[in-house]
């Protein structure tokens, strides 16, 4: 175990030592937030009604601003380092530590989210909080967000094993990556809340893996008043797809490296 | 006791063939047109515990394509491969455990963590107790200063620094057998030597098998007892450097000088003289193999012996021209390898 704590350390350490980037992502996000902002004035404006699919502009920016912070905190470059070692070839390094690579991997990437917990989305909380007068409940919804916040990193990350095993044949990470950032914005709800989807597809979206990562952790944040029926059904979902994604991404993972010669030397 | 067996191990790979241009480029996506090229052709070896092997061959011999075989990261095609009595590709976390891997030119510690961070995380990562990761230290500490790299991060290192920064992490929770890819490319002299010498003190020490590829007959020279050298896939030689060199020993190097003052000639005019004189002798002697280079004003004859013999050169030469110097000189490492790589199958 202790193995796995130094690694979530150095993590961290990784992070921290990178304080621009953290500044960066942070006026980044403002910029962001701002353009959001007028895109649903507009959109809320040219509709004539307070409330649109069930939601009130304010309801709507909650849930924007918070998918924002979300995805800052939960954002892995997994993709994007296993492109860069696979190129170099100093993916011999990470093969040849006596652990698990999804294992190692994991708990690097659990150090820097952690910071990220800390700088972003914490603060982020306590703005919308005191913008909004409460808009956000503390109460049993709290304690429920964590857990299906750690679920959802857990998915997020076999999403990215999936897809940072891909790189190992292709030897390019910066398409692939993309692709999946995309995927994963539009059908998880970070860019557009699943309330606003058409029925027919929001009732497929509702059955991928994505939404899982964005929209459950958020939906138990920001409403407190869901049914028990509703809370199974949705850490249901999330268990479900957690193991199905976490066997495909240690079965695809085996697989790849099997099949793949390491470059260099 | 054997620690590293190679049973005749081969592995291939499977390369599409690409076509030229845009539109071959298009052609490619639906290819099926492969070749297969065999990296690592039926190579058979036996390495025990505490020795040093140097592993040569020139660029693309598939000294790389063994060393992953032997790390567990490749698969053989067929064959097998034993390390501490397992298939390291099957048990390749296990096999992780008791190996340690320097690749000269790309390193494994964190970028941008201090020495001493990088080593606490490979101290747990490899489950190093306390004391035996203190006593690596201070045997390290008696080996080499260090003190100066202690609290650097690693991106602040120069080159050297570097080098010797993962050679340390590599021997830190004292492996069995450590696999050397190229450390000294890049270094200089005075570090290169200090490296060498580190590299035998935790091999006398630790009894540490150390596979060692390498460009540079100086660290063969300085560390190897035993060597082996590979060229296209296969094995063609393996046994010590006094072996190889007695194999070698009728070569030696005419080194000549017909001018007073060495630093008067030209390179030039030595080098028309070089050329000039290679061609009298080969046509007057029956050794196929006579080379005449130019070194620094000397002209150097490389020759065999069991084919023409020495005197008769000289005499040779000196009927022509007045020969102000002469030394004689055996072959070196170096020259010995190059002539194995040349001549491919000459064993």
């Amino acid at each position: 175990m202790k193995k796995y704590l130094v690694l979530i350390r150095t993590g961290i350490m990784d992070k921290l030592n990178f304080r621009v980037s953290l500044i960066v992502t942070f006026v980044g996000n403002i910029i962001y937030l701002i353009t959001i902002y007028f895109l649903w004035k507009a959109i809320y404006l040219s509709s004539g009604k307070e409330t649109v699919n069930g939601m009130t502009f304010n309801d709507t920016m909650i849930y924007l601003v918070l998918a924002t912070a979300l995805f800052n905190m939960m954002e892995i470059f997994l993709v994007w380092y296993m492109g860069n070692q696979v190129r170099s070839g100093k993916i011999v390094f990470d093969l040849i530590k006596p652990i698990k690579f999804g294992l190692y991997m994991f708990f690097g990437q659990l150090g820097e989210v952690v910071v990220n917990f800390v700088v972003i989305f914490l603060p982020t909380v306590v703005i919308v909080y005191i913008v909004t007068g409460g808009g956000i409940l503390a109460g049993k919804n709290i304690l429920l967000f964590f857990v299906a916040m750690i679920l959802a990193f857990i998915i997020n990350y076999c999403i990215n094993m999936l897809v940072a095993a891909l790189c190992l044949f292709t030897e390019s990470s910066w398409g692939i990556n993309i692709m999946k950032e995309v995927i994963v914005s539009v059908l998880s709800g970070k860019s557009i809340p699943l309330a606003f989807f058409p029925n027919s597809i929001k009732s497929i979206v509702e059955l991928l893996p994505f939404q899982a990562v964005y929209n459950t952790p958020l939906t138990m944040l920001i409403n407190n008043n869901l049914s028990v029926e509703n809370y199974v059904k949705m850490f249901g979902m999330q268990i479900l797809w957690l193991m199905v994604l976490l066997c495909g991404a240690v079965w695809f993972w085996k697989y790849s490296l099997r099949r793949v010669t390491i470059n260099g030397g | 006791m054997e620690i590293i067996e190679l049973i005749n191990v081969k592995r291939e790979f499977k390369i599409l063939n690409r076509r030229e241009g845009i539109a071959g480029g298009i052609k490619d996506l639906f290819s099926r047109d492969y070749r297969y090229l065999s990296a690592v052709d039926d190579i058979s070896l036996k390495i025990k515990k505490g020795e040093i092997v140097g592993y040569l061959g020139p660029n693309g011999a598939g000294k790389s394509t063994t060393i992953k075989m032997m790390t567990g990261i490749l698969e053989p095609t067929s064959g097998k491969v034993l390390v501490n009595g397992k298939e390291p590709y099957r048990n390749r976390i296990e096999n992780a455990q008791d190996i340690g891997v320097v690749f000269g030119q790309r390193s494994q510690l964190w970028w941008s963590l201090p020495l001493k961070e990088s080593f606490k995380v490979l101290k747990e990562i490899y489950q190093v107790s306390d004391k035996d990761y203190k006593d690596m230290l201070d045997l390290y500490m008696s080996l080499i200063d260090i003190k100066n790299l202690w609290d650097k991060p690693v991106r602040q290192m120069s080159l050297g620094q570097r080098t010797l920064s993962d050679i340390l992490a590599a021997f830190l929770h004292n492996p069995s057998v450590v696999y050397l890819d190229e450390p000294t490319i890049g270094l200089d002299v005075s570090m290169k030597s200090k490296i060498q010498e580190f590299i035998k003190g935790l091999n006398s020490q630790k009894a540490t098998t150390i596979i060692l590829t390498t460009h540079d007959m100086g660290d063969v020279d300085a560390l190897c007892n035993r060597i082996v050298i590979i060229d296209k896939g296969k094995k063609l030689y393996d046994d010590n450097i006094e072996n190889l060199h007695k194999m070698f020993g009728m070569y030696r190097i005419m080194k000549i000088c017909f001018s007073k003052d060495v630093g008067e000639l030209d390179y030039d005019s030595l080098k028309d003289k070089a050329a000039e004189l290679e061609k009298e002798l080969q046509e007057n002697f029956s050794g196929d193999d006579m080379t005449v280079s130019v070194d620094e004003g000397w002209i150097d004859i490389l020759m065999n012996e069991e084919d023409v013999s020495l005197m008769e050169v000289m005499n040779f030469i000196q009927s022509k021209q007045h020969i102000y110097n002469i030394k004689l000189e055996e072959i070196s490492t170096e020259k010995v390898i190059k002539k194995i790589y040349e001549g491919g199958t000459i064993l």
